[in-house]
């Protein structure tokens, strides 16, 4: 399983990004979300993008020292073996992870349920089976 | 209490300094904040009699303990001052995303005191403030120095801004964000052009902590489910406000030729199937479920909207059934920053004044071109928009017309015809500032519901408790299109504040949000005898439709309003007694 973006049906809320906030770190702070979607108005028309974790797991291949894991199709994150050296930050080739003070915020998919598919309200991100290549 | 950042910023712009502040939460508690909140504050803070484009006039920035979370419908703020076209209290409230900025920067509320010396705008970012210079953005549209402003500080950061008809102090000026949201009615916009303001630029890294987080989020997210996205809200997403142009017209209450009529011939060339049509995309403020805005493509033309009452004010009521040309007097009046609701009621009443050849003003029902002309002068205070950008009731006392300038206290009337719903007839006379369908909204219940329209016959208790369900919602900040219940705002307040709030203090603090405003007014010099309508809905009977020969007698309406005045224990002169103000503890 893993997350789906559709543009289409996103009309940037940004509750997505709250409540993934609210759910890892106790506060409500788009930019401590582990996704990056929402939707403005450039050159008199609607841009909509969303960034989600793909789960290519290139920051798993990059951490130094393992704390971030592939297991199970889900992206598994210790804190104790974290350096905080910020290389998974960089290869994200979606930057959803986040930088913090003395950490990273890493999409886990909130253990299979995830808040930011829970709160989206038209369906513009949904948990889809995906294939493992 | 949680929800709150506890942190006001007051920043005095004759001085460029800036100082923070505890919020008052003994206020807070009485009064929540949003509208409430910011109302007891100018009324604590602006001595009577205050010039509303003096200096000392106060521009109050108010979020709430919804905003910034996911309470559903949570993402407007609301903007608090003295209002240059009524001399009432104003506040507007305006969506978009830049309430939950101020939040995240870790703001309650701003204060904005003062004038600068020469054009200028804010940046804050946290608690990093600066006063820069507005050269080179000072007479240009609000959509480009958006523009010009997200160019320098990046895509994130969230913009308030005037146009030149702020700038130039058109009584009927908005603030804007995001291009296409206002804060639009009283002339809140030229107090910010008065204090010599172009724009506010914001970016808070923050968050807002609550009582009880993952509590919060699980039951919030319920009742989002629950509540907000079922079928009494959801035509806000399938329609959007459009919707309404169809039922006004089947209903006899679309503004037609500046109120002369009820429905118009070519309503369906500017109703919602028209607009979805013309539909390039949905956008919602932060935090909605609903997403009312409806992003159109007219030809070379976008806008988001028309609303409803641009469609109506700016429509029909002009005699205009071709949607780009409303679509492209809706986007000029946003670049050039003024309210449509004001701009096209006035050009209706110009209209109207060309026709019965009291005065003429080049504008004629159903013309595209002249009118096409009216935001920009209006704006830019050239020609016949010098006359025009003063509104309705100034235009009656030049030129006569009085009894069909469409206004109350000096702010034009929305698009919904009292005559066919008696009881927003009430609710335009006794709202805070003027002529304004978002204090009390009976058009629902009558013309668009079951109750009689044409009967005075419980409409002052139905005006009383819609105003006060209103007043406490928009001081939680809770959006108006969320049709919910007292019982959900307080449940939703203590989920977020920890607090125990009741259904019945919900409603307490309604009423207590109402006589505030009312007081202010009262202060103001402003006694029942301004709570009326114009003549035209007494006089002149409506031509056509389900509305065809229907007017408001005046001695129903006389004892509409002291009915209403009974109700809220006021004198029969429409004031507070000491009594009533002690027993709400004001």
């Amino acid at each position: 399983m893993g997350l789906a973006f559709e543009s289409e049906k996103c009309i940037g809320c940004k509750l997505c990004e709250m409540a993934c906030s609210a759910s890892h770190e106790e506060m409500f702070n788009p930019r401590l979300g582990r996704l990056r979607v929402g939707s403005r108005y450039e050159n008199k028309d609607l841009v909509i993008e969303g960034h989600v974790c793909i789960l290519c797991g290139s920051c798993a291949d990059a951490c130094p020292t393992g704390a971030i894991e592939m297991k199970g199709g889900r992206l598994h994150y210790s804190k104790e073996d974290c350096i905080n050296c910020g290389v998974c930050v960089d290869v994200c080739p979606e930057s959803v992870i986040v930088q913090k003070e003395e950490d990273v915020g890493v999409c886990d998919l909130c253990q299979g349920d995830p808040w930011c598919v829970k709160s989206c309200p038209h369906g513009a991100l949904t948990n889809k089976e995906v294939s493992s290549s | 209490m949680m929800g709150y950042q506890n942190k006001v910023l007051r920043i005095n712009l004759t001085e460029k300094k800036w100082s923070t502040e505890p919020l008052n939460m003994d206020w807070a508690k009485k009064y929540i904040g949003g509208k409430g909140l910011g109302i007891k504050y100018l009324y604590e803070e602006l001595a009577p009699g205050t010039d509303p484009f003096s200096p000392d006039n106060k521009l109050i920035l108010m979020t709430a303990p919804f905003t910034g979370t996911t309470v559903p419908c949570s993402g407007k703020l609301a903007i608090i001052s003295r209002s240059p076209a009524t001399g009432t209290i104003l506040d507007c409230s305006i969506g978009g995303h830049i309430a939950n900025e101020i939040k995240y920067a870790g703001y309650d509320a701003v204060i904005l005191e003062g004038a600068l010396e020469t054009p200028g705008y804010l940046y804050i970012k946290d608690d990093a403030i600066e006063f820069i210079t507005a050269e080179g953005l000072w007479g240009k549209g609000s959509h480009e120095s958006e523009t010009m402003l997200l160019e320098k500080y990046g895509k994130e950061a969230k913009v308030l801004s005037i146009g030149p008809a702020g700038e130039n102090l058109s009584t009927m000026a908005c603030i804007n964000s995001e291009y296409y949201r206002q804060a639009g009615r009283g002339g809140i916009g030229a107090v910010m052009g008065s204090k010599k303001m172009k724009a506010i630029v914001i970016e808070g890294t923050g968050g807002v902590k609550v009582h009880n987080m993952p509590k919060a989020l699980q039951r919030i997210n319920e009742i989002m489910r629950e509540d907000t996205l079922t079928d009494d809200n959801l035509w806000a997403y399938t329609d959007g406000t459009a919707m309404l142009v169809e039922m006004s017209n089947n209903t006899g209450i679309l503004p037609t030729h500046n109120f002369q009529d009820g429905t118009f011939m070519g309503y369906n060339k500017i109703d919602s199937e028209a607009m979805k049509k013309a539909r390039a995309g949905k956008k919602a403020c932060g935090g909605c479920a609903l997403g009312c805005g409806n992003f159109t493509r007219t030809g070379r033309g976008v806008v988001e909207g028309p609303e409803y009452e641009t469609l109506a004010l700016c429509g029909s009521s002009c005699g205009i059934d071709e949607l780009a040309a409303v679509v492209k007097f809706n986007d000029l009046c946003d670049d050039m920053g003024l309210d449509t609701i004001s701009a096209g009621n006035t050009t209706a009443f110009a209209m109207e004044l060309t026709e019965k050849g009291i005065k003429d003003f080049g504008l004629n029902f159903g013309e595209v071109e002249s009118y096409l002309k009216v935001p920009e002068l209006i704006a830019r205070n050239e020609g016949i928009g010098k006359e025009l950008g003063l509104g309705t009731r100034e235009l009656a006392k030049r030129y006569g017309g009085e009894d069909f300038a469409m206004q109350v206290k000096g702010l034009e009337f929305p698009g919904y015809e009292p005559r066919g719903s008696w009881g927003m007839g009430l609710a335009y006379a006794t709202s805070d500032r003027g002529a304004c369908h978002m204090r009390a909204w009976p058009v629902a219940m009558e013309a668009y519901g079951d109750l009689d329209p044409f009967t005075i016959e419980g409409k002052a208790q139905l005006v009383v408790d819609m105003q006060h369900s209103n007043a406490v919602k928009f001081s939680l900040i809770l959006c108006d299109f969320w049709a919910t219940s007292e019982a959900y705002m307080a449940e939703v307040l203590n989920l977020i504040t920890g607090e125990s709030y009741t259904e019945e203090d919900m409603l307490v603090i309604g009423e207590r949000v109402v006589n505030i405003a009312r007081a202010f007014n009262m202060r103001e010099g402003f006694t029942g005898a301004q709570d009326t309508l114009p003549n035209r809905i007494f006089n002149d009977a409506l031509k056509s439709g389900a509305t065809l020969g229907k007017k408001i007698p005046k001695e129903e309406f006389d004892q509409m309003l002291s009915e209403y005045y009974q109700i809220r224990g006021w004198t029969t002169e429409g004031v507070i007694g000491k009594e009533k103000a002690e027993a709400l503890g004001l």
